[in-house]
């Protein structure tokens, strides 16, 4: 899914944080999201790569798109 | 030209997937062993740090216990572990620098600060207790069927549940908070420092290339070079795949998430084998004292690796990506591992040294000891499997 037609509702800036607590935020951030509604969720913790992608999805939510070209790594994850 | 811009982008600036990953460091550890009869291990190389440190302060050495079995000769240019640590260092660089993962990251408060100071020194003290960390006791040790490995393992995994709890205690977690926005943030794309930086990347990685070639070829140090350059390997491996060991067992009790426990132990299953088939051919194993200072070691470095954020190889490539806060567990790590050798002396022979070094393959015969090791390990893989079910149970009913 292209970034430009994705307009997301809320954003969770997780900058300076180390692991677990970016996954971890996001997920408790989902938790009051409404059906359908978009987190963008902002980690530059590189090694969120390997478990907010996952755990959203094992969650049961849907990770419509990953930017991590650079050191700060978007997520955006619908519910 | 398109065929180089395809390559730089899938095999250098993008992550690796980290299950192939993992195996392959298993896979590696087991030539690194055969190739230079030690295992891949960091904070045996660490604590020797601190002891040079003590000596440029002239503390005499002589008389500390612990610093007789590390083995103090030399510097870190003719050691093994030494020269391996510098590849590791210069395989984080490259990888930190052509991923564009390189930012100046300051910790976000004073907690994370302390976290990163007491956890670093706790699982520095516990992984020199227990005779190596989440390498020569878990990832490495376990492979050499060393019994202690797995007692380590053992006691490291209920410390880690320990320090899950306690880091989500209300006082640690994180204020960040969610806000209504209409639009993503953009992020910081400066083509020309991206471009530098990969030349940098570029740089450390040919050079160490050159220097472990060097060795082999012109000093006649082929043990040195090798393992200079299974250092680079190891250390671009663990950073292009964002390899962490802590997370393994952490997020297991955290989010539910299985993936990499489940990978470090194939990755052990692989290396088991290659370990196996090397001391066949005549190698020595590597084996530790199976004592009390293992469930001590291992329960406090599991919580301490929690507490810190990352362990003693984690903390490695995520200093280089400039994350302030690791340098500060690195930091921490060395302390703690110098502390442990202060009071080896009077813990050493309750503790460790008056308990036998067991040998798996020689406790059950070297066929015996292989598939007992190989059943201990799917014993693990299965614990995992019920930790992630028994989680996902609880968050579903939640």
């Amino acid at each position: 899914m292209n970034i430009e037609n994705i307009v997301p509702d809320f954003r969770l800036d997780m900058q300076g944080e180390p692991c677990p607590y970016p996954a971890f935020n996001a997920l408790e951030a989902m938790k009051e999201l409404k059906k359908g509604q978009i987190l963008e969720v902002i980690s530059d913790c590189p090694q969120s790569i390997n478990n907010i992608p996952h755990d959203a999805k094992a969650h049961g939510y849907e990770v419509l798109n990953i930017d991590s070209s650079g050191p700060t790594i978007r997520y955006l994850i619908k519910k | 030209m398109n065929f180089w811009k395809n390559f730089k982008k899938n095999f250098l600036i993008n992550f690796w997937s980290p299950i192939p990953a993992v195996i392959a460091l298993g896979v590696l550890s087991a030539y690194y062993f055969g190739i230079t009869g030690t295992y891949w291990a960091v904070t045996g190389e660490f604590t020797r740090w601190g002891g040079h440190i003590l000596q440029a302060f002239n503390v005499d050495l002589s008389t500390w216990g612990y610093y007789q079995i590390m083995n103090m000769q030399g510097n870190s240019f003719t050691r093994v572990d030494g020269v391996m640590i510098i590849g590791m260092f210069a395989g984080c660089i490259a990888a930190a620098f052509w991923g564009n993962n390189v930012k100046f990251r300051l910790p976000s408060s004073k907690i994370r600060v302390f976290q990163a100071l007491i956890g670093g020194i706790i699982a520095g003290f516990g992984a020199r207790l227990g005779m190596g960390c989440n390498l020569a006791s878990f990832f490495t040790g376990i492979p050499q069927f060393s019994l202690h490995a797995w007692i380590f393992t053992v006691a490291m995994i209920i410390g880690v549940y320990f320090g899950a709890k306690f880091t989500l205690l209300p006082m640690f977690r994180s204020k960040m908070k969610m806000q209504k926005v209409s639009c993503v943030k953009s992020l910081e794309k400066d083509e020309t420092k991206i471009n530098n930086f990969f030349t940098l990347g570029s740089l450390a990685f040919i050079a160490i290339i050159i220097w472990a070639l060097y060795l082999i070829f012109f000093q006649n140090s082929t043990k040195l070079g090798m393992a200079m350059l299974f250092g680079s390997a190891f250390g671009l491996i663990i950073a292009k795949a964002q390899i962490c060991f802590t997370s393994a067992f952490r997020d297991l009790f955290i989010t539910g998430r299985s993936q990499m426990a489940k990978a470090i132990v194939l990755g052990m299953i692989v290396a088991t084998i290659g370990v196996f088939s090397y001391i066949m051919m005549g190698q020595p194993a590597k084996i530790m004292w199976a004592g009390p200072n293992a469930i001590i070691g291992g329960l406090l470095f599991g919580f301490g690796i929690v507490l810190a954020g990352g362990c003693e190889c984690g903390w490695m490539y995520r200093a280089v990506e400039g994350q302030v806060h690791f340098w500060i567990v690195g930091i921490g790590n060395v302390i703690g591992s110098t502390l442990l050798a202060f009071v080896w002396d009077d813990l050493s022979l309750s503790l460790a040294t008056s308990w036998p070094k067991i040998n798996l393959l020689e406790s059950f015969g070297n066929y015996g000891g292989l598939f007992f090791n190989y059943g201990l390990l799917f014993l693990l893989f299965l614990l995992i499997l019920i930790l992630e079910k028994r989680y996902l149970n609880k968050s579903i009913n939640r």
